[in-house]
């Protein structure tokens, strides 16, 4: 029975992860146009921190971009572990059911719009993409549900179905508008990491962590419905229950992480996949491993992101996509004669 | 001897004017292997699947130890019945001893991990099925008569008097079908399992099965000892196609015969010009 996850496997696992996290996001805080110090940070802490420049750009520059880019990281992993399980698929990521499109068309008519006000210190670009998000994917399901109880095709077609009527609405909107504002939606889309107020941080560190803690819970439920939800069913699962809190929470803290950086890609994508190929599909491990990953892979991306072109920035976009492709693809050839879904 | 599952005046429809089932009435003996068989479209997947919980009947009860089966949670149902069906290829690669180990999820305690005697019992299931020696590979890479024993296993670990399957033999040779019903039989002899099982062969359900439920097109059912039910005249009325019928002891066994066989009955030109 050596073959089975066991708590003490799984402890572990997740705390040589999240060491490695630390590491990463101490290296990649060193990391930048100006030379920062761990020494000069702290060895003057006591004094006004405005003569201190190593505090400064520490705690107000590098850091909250570092916890912003675990935090956006996580979320999308672990969405798209959740949706590549609910939807029995594994070319899903967290944007399938429309939520790109959703956010990309309420961004674009908040910068329409020309809104100028701050909620709890988001501007209105944020605030509409994330009801942009939620309303699609709500949206997006209510579609879903009325092709039958277990379909998940109804609900994949209409996701794709949705993704592509919003993407063409926001063309229309593009086409109709001035390139200045067209030019910062565009950036905005792309995926895009910046200094964050250490309260929305927080705020959105903890939705995603409970999130991710509530997921866990849920986790061999999630083993049972890969296999579909009438066997999931009839082995005792609730999986009605099961998939609508699911599904709430995949898309909720993807929309969370959509609101704050705009669409990243990749990561939810080829992160389940990578940790799948190499620990395997058992989503007890599978969900707070790729959390974990996730946030590593976000962190280091957005460093490469800022530092590469100094003093101009990529967005982080870009850098996930040109990074991860050769990396998931190497996984892929090293780890595919293991994979069940490839063969 | 007590009826574990008791079934009274059944109808089901996919469309309101159109019923697969209809007014279908019989009980399952507690500890008895049954079989349903019937042609294509009879109903005999819908019946599984209302047994199972999946579809909900529009008129008429089951009932499953005497309590009706929508008043069963789905935990609760499954402590009861548990079900092998004709399952999708699996997209995951989760091996096959954390695939039989699902049927545990129920009772994993509060941290989401199984207990010991959860690993005992999947253990028992995993040997009656014989599947001990491949438990640690991906069920992907097994072969269709593999995952078979494997999906039974599951089932198996459930624990439940009641064994629902559906067409457990599709897509096996010969050698692996009556694998399978020796396992089933393994199951009700040594486990006392109540045994019910779809399927196209009758002639291994008149080798292995106690009782048989024959539907027809139409809503037409018979149901009955074996012997009794699966009688030559009843079998040719059902599938409307002519069968040679022979015997081994006092078990009766079929085989169809189509316009071109050899052997057919019905006036045939055509082949031999060819």
């Amino acid at each position: 029975m050596s073959q089975l996850l066991t708590p003490g496997k799984l402890i572990i696992r997740i705390t040589l992860a999240l060491g490695v996290l630390l590491v990463v996001m101490l290296a990649c805080s060193m990391v930048g146009s100006e030379k920062v110090s761990l020494n000069a940070v702290f060895s003057r802490l006591g004094d006004e921190t405005t003569t201190n420049p190593d505090y400064e750009i520490f705690v107000r520059v590098r850091l909250p971009r570092i916890i912003l880019a675990c935090l956006v990281g996580a979320a999308l992993a672990c969405s798209g572990v959740v949706f590549q399980a609910l939807l029995r698929n594994p070319l899903a990521d967290p944007y399938i059911l429309g939520i790109s499109s959703g956010a990309g068309l309420g961004a674009m008519i908040a910068v329409i719009s020309g809104l100028n006000w701050t909620l709890w210190g988001r501007s209105p670009i944020a605030v509409f993409a994330f009801i942009g998000a939620l309303g699609t994917v709500w949206l997006v399901w209510l579609i879903g549900r009325l092709t039958g109880k277990y379909y998940v095709t109804g609900l994949l077609l209409a996701g794709v179905v949705v993704n592509a009527f919003f993407s063409a609405l926001i063309m229309f909107l593009t086409s109709i508008t001035k390139a200045e504002h067209v030019q910062s939606t565009i950036f905005w889309l792309m995926g895009n990491m910046t200094e964050e107020d250490f309260l929305v941080l927080w705020i959105g560190t903890g939705c995603v962590v409970g999130g991710m803690i509530a997921l866990f819970f849920i986790s061999p439920q999630l083993n049972a419905l890969s296999f579909g939800p009438e066997v999931a069913r009839s082995m005792g699962v609730n999986t009605g229950k099961v998939r609508i809190l699911a599904f709430a929470i995949a898309a909720g803290i993807t929309a969370i992480a959509v609101s704050l950086s705009g669409l990243v890609g990749f990561v939810g994508l080829v992160v389940p996949h990578g940790v799948r190929l190499v620990l395997g599909p058992d989503h007890r491990q599978l969900l707070p491993i790729s959390g974990i990953m996730g946030a590593i892979f976000l962190v280091a991306a957005d460093t490469l992101a800022r530092t590469i072109i100094t003093p101009a920035q990529l967005p982080v976009g870009v850098v996930t996509s040109i990074v991860g492709g050769p990396f998931f693809l190497v996984l892929l050839v090293k780890y595919s004669r293991k994979v069940s879904w490839l063969q | 001897m007590s009826s574990i599952i008791k079934i009274d005046n059944l109808s089901f429809g996919y469309t309101s004017n159109d019923m697969v089932l209809e007014g279908v009435s019989f009980n399952v003996e507690t500890g008895i292997f049954l079989a349903i068989a019937g042609p294509n479209g009879a109903g005999k997947s819908t019946l599984l699947n209302l047994i199972s919980g999946t579809l909900k009947s529009q008129s008429g009860t089951i009932r499953i130890d005497d309590t009706s089966i929508g008043s069963y949670s789905p935990r609760k149902l499954a402590e009861k019945v548990a079900v092998v069906r004709q399952e999708h290829a699996p997209i995951f690669g989760f091996s096959v001893i954390e695939t039989v180990m699902m049927a545990r999820i129920p009772y994993y305690g509060s941290a989401g991990f199984e207990r010991q005697v959860d690993r005992d019992i999947v253990n028992e299931a995993l040997e009656l099925t014989d599947t001990t020696h491949f438990a640690s590979r991906p069920i992907t890479s097994l072969s269709s008569g593999e995952r078979q024993r494997v999906f039974i296993a599951r089932a198996l670990a459930q624990n439940s008097p009641v064994l629902l399957l559906d067409e457990p033999t599709n897509f096996l040779d010969p050698k692996h079908q009556v694998n399978i019903f020796d396992l089933l039989k393994a199951a009700q002899r040594e486990k006392g399992k109540t045994i019910v099982a779809v399927t196209h062969d009758i002639n291994l359900a008149a080798q292995y099965c106690d009782q048989a439920l024959l539907l027809g097109t139409g809503g037409s059912f018979k149901s009955g000892g074996v012997q009794k039910v699966l009688s030559t005249e009843q079998i040719k009325n059902t599938f409307q196609v002519d069968f040679f019928a022979g015997a081994i002891g006092t078990e009766q066994f079929f085989i169809p015969l189509g316009k071109f066989a050899k052997y057919s009955t019905q006036s045939k030109d055509s082949p031999e010009k060819m």
